[in-house]
């Protein structure tokens, strides 16, 4: 049993990319008729580089953001603004008949504005935009007149590396975040993977001598202390009823990385300011470890990850309240190995408890694309989906396995088409100070999980991530039935290769602004 | 109580009312009545209808309405042609709140979106009146086209992902008409209308998931109609 990814190297460091808004802030400032405004003046077309201050999770907590009582927002949460309002006279009213009109509703002209054919005209104090408005439209020499509403972009994380997650905007997810922003805390996805880097602490191991697969041989590390910490783009106070079933502990620290990735799809901090973005943002994760790694083995511990392993952490996580389960996870037939009925048993258990689960559709369809033991029963349970991977242009991304498990399809990353930006970036733990034992045995050290950086993985697993952070967002939405999300995700699905399901790409690939939006009745 | 049974007491307490009518001009017959002045060959009255409706797509609407059926308003007009042809025109309305669903293995579940469907049909219809000397209640029947337009809003819908269309379709009725007075009529009508493949946006709506394409249905009205 091994997670479904694949990997590259780090990405290099970020780019700060200062954003030009000058022309737009000029905009809105020409806007405000008969009030007095700031300026701003461009010095120059360059700045410094941005400065990288690590961990900030020792700075005060900001201050909420104010309003400017300019705004009012009424009743039914109408944003507009109390000061002014749009008008439009018909042609050929005169100025002296303009300011008649408009002084029975307590306004004045406003300066006149580039690129209108309309009038921002000022209101005096305590009169009412709406009203004003009303009375203003109801006049024959008026074509038309409103409040001046708020405009609001559509969800655009500020994330400064967002712009790199190519993988959102393919599911439309933008403008499901429109309809719900990053899902709600009391949901609970439980990632059940390699564990999470989810807290602070150091722990002490003994690492034993150890034989690498091509047969290098490491001395044994004796006694060390590992430093931990919790992965700054995934917070620190969301995590739930964490269990690790490899060291039969509740310290589920993840020693790999991959299910620090994997969550960070499912909900990275978003609109923080820092690093990448992740879906459903705002709900709780549940850190169930069940995979184990070579540290894990160098640390010799005490259980693996078989499929009795992944058959608890299931339904450990349903039995904890997890209403989505990513498994991203899986074994094949390759080897003759047979079916997994432990496992199909645990997740019939979970889906029948009220979770929804996503399991990866496997890597290997340049491989033989062999039979996936964990996925391959996802059409036959309601409420379980196989995943498969797309790249950023859509197709089915090569290693993506293909066959009638396959139900949908999900950003996965594509390195062979795309190259190395191809993948999924989330922030995952810095693999140069965990990998030690995959260079030179002079360079073998005990590893340290305290330090992250944002790397492209790519993998069924990570498409798998997508499919449980849209889930999440539809049980946040008050979709709880695990065969409903199973439905809608298919029925939303944007039909990809040959027209219907298929073993590509399933139903297709899901769409986040279509599956919240569920249906109505002609569409 | 449902809209439909809101609907059936209107409909009583209207025909109850209208029936006292004509007791007052009973009392007053005392003289021969005048010779009746010959009807013209042409008369134009005007109707008013509330009723209910039931949709052929009842799985669809129960699923985002709660409900199969709903209350419907209208008016128009009749032309009668001699004594027993006709042909109407008539507006009508039904509007009703709901909430967007995902479909599963035939169930519905609330998604948490609300929606408000609209359908306003005009009908033109002809048909048969078969009056006799001295019968006060008038069956009648007939049929025609109707063009129905529909509009599903919802919250968070851009102009694109809301949904108007008008599409045509036919209706079969029939119904009685009650001479209350000599200007006063009150009629009940049952109407069936089919407006095919009404429903055919794409796989992600709960007509597609329940296999339901036709936006007819049946009505049952209850219409004062004005005129002689």
């Amino acid at each position: 049993m091994r997670p479904f990814v694949r990997l590259t190297g780090p990405v290099a460091p970020a780019v700060l990319v200062v954003a030009a808004v000058a022309g737009w802030l000029a905009t809105t400032s020409a806007q405000q008729p008969e009030r007095s405004t700031g300026f701003k003046q461009l010095l120059s077309e360059i700045n410094a580089p941005g400065i990288d201050r690590g961990l900030r999770d020792a700075d005060a907590p900001r201050p909420a953001p104010t309003r400017s009582s300019r705004w009012v927002i009424d009743a039914r949460g109408a944003e507009y603004l109390r000061d002014s309002l749009i008008v439009r006279f018909r042609p050929g009213t005169l100025p002296g008949t303009q300011r008649a009109l408009l002084a029975q509703v307590d306004a004045s002209p406003g300066p006149t504005l580039s690129y209108a054919d309309f009038a921002v005209v000022a209101l005096a104090d305590g009169a009412d935009p709406v009203q004003a408005a009303a009375r203003l439209a109801a006049q024959p020499d008026v074509e038309y007149a409103q409040p001046r509403y708020r405009a609001r972009p559509l969800f655009v994380p500020n994330d400064p590396l967002y712009s790199r997650q190519w993988n959102f905007p393919q599911i439309d997810l933008e403008r499901a975040w429109d309809i719900n922003r990053g899902g709600s805390s009391s949901v609970t996805v439980a990632v059940v993977d390699s564990g999470i880097a989810y807290r602070s602490a150091t722990l002490r191991y003994t690492g034993v001598a150890w034989r690498r697969d091509d047969g290098v041989n490491f001395p044994a590390l004796g006694t060390v202390d590992v430093p931990f910490a919790a992965a700054p783009d995934l917070g620190t106070d969301r995590y739930v009823s964490p269990r690790d079933f490899i060291w039969d502990d509740n310290l589920p620290v993840d020693l790999a990385g991959h299910g620090t990735h994997v969550a960070g799809t499912i909900g990275q901090l978003t609109n923080n300011g820092s690093g990448a973005a992740g879906m459903a943002f705002n709900v709780k994760l549940m850190p169930v470890k069940v995979a184990d790694n070579e540290w894990d083995e160098i640390f010799n511990s005490p259980f693996v990850g078989t499929d009795d392993t992944v058959a608890r952490g299931i339904r450990y996580a349903a039995d904890n309240g997890a209403k989505v389960i990513n498994l991203s996870l899986g074994r094949d037939s390759r080897d003759g190995e047979g079916p997994a009925p432990v496992v199909r048993s645990a997740i019939e258990y979970a889906v029948a408890h009220g979770a929804f689960v996503a399991v990866a559709g496997g890597n290997e369809a340049l491989d033989g694309n062999p039979a996936e033991r964990y996925a391959e029963f996802a059409p036959q349970i309601d409420g379980m989906v196989a995943v498969g991977a797309t790249g950023p242009d859509r197709r089915r991304a090569v290693y993506s396995n293909v066959g009638s498990h396959i139900e949908l399809v999900a950003p996965g990353g594509d390195f062979a088409r795309a190259g190395a930006t191809g993948g999924i970036l989330q922030q995952t733990l810095d693999l140069d100070l965990t990998e030690t034992f995959a260079g030179p045995v002079s360079r073998y050290t005990a590893p340290r999980f305290d330090v992250f950086a944002y790397f492209y993985f790519e993998g069924s697993s990570m498409a798998t991530a997508h499919v449980s952070g849209l889930a999440a967002l539809l049980v946040s939405q008050g979709l709880t039935d695990p065969a409903a999300i199973e439905a809608i995700l298919k029925q939303s699905a944007t039909d990809l290769g040959t027209p219907g399901r298929d073993n590509e790409y399933g139903y297709g690939l899901i769409n986040g602004r279509a599956a919240l939006r569920g249906m109505g009745v002609a569409r | 109580m449902t809209h439909f049974g809101r609907s059936v007491r209107l409909a009583v307490v209207v025909c109850a009312t209208l029936a006292m009518l004509p007791s007052t001009a009973a009392a007053q017959a005392r003289t021969p009545p005048p010779r009746p002045a010959p009807e013209p060959t042409v008369r134009v009255r005007a109707f008013g209808e509330v009723g209910a409706r039931t949709f052929t797509a009842s799985k669809s609407f129960e699923a985002v309405l709660g409900s199969r059926s709903g209350v419907v308003f209208g008016g128009g007009a009749d032309v009668l042609v001699g004594r027993n042809l006709f042909v109407s025109v008539g507006i009508s309305r039904f509007q009703k709140d709901g909430e967007r669903v995902a479909v599963a293995n035939g169930e519905a579940f609330p998604i948490g979106i609300d929606t408000t469907i609209s359908i306003v049909p005009i009908e033109v219809s002809a048909g048969w009146r078969f009056t006799k000397p001295r019968r006060t209640v008038i069956p009648y029947l007939g049929g025609g086209l109707g063009w129905h337009r529909y509009k599903e809003t919802s919250d968070f819908a851009t102009s694109d992902e809301d949904v108007q269309f008008t599409k045509t379709g036919f209706q079969l009725l029939g119904g009685a008409e009650w001479r209350a007075s000599r200007w006063l009529g009150v009629a009940g009508e049952a109407a069936w209308m089919s407006v095919p493949n009404a429903f055919d946006g794409g796989a992600t709506s709960a007509a597609a998931a329940f296999g339901e394409d036709d936006l007819g249905g049946a009505v049952f009205r209850v219409k004062a109609v004005i005129g002689r």
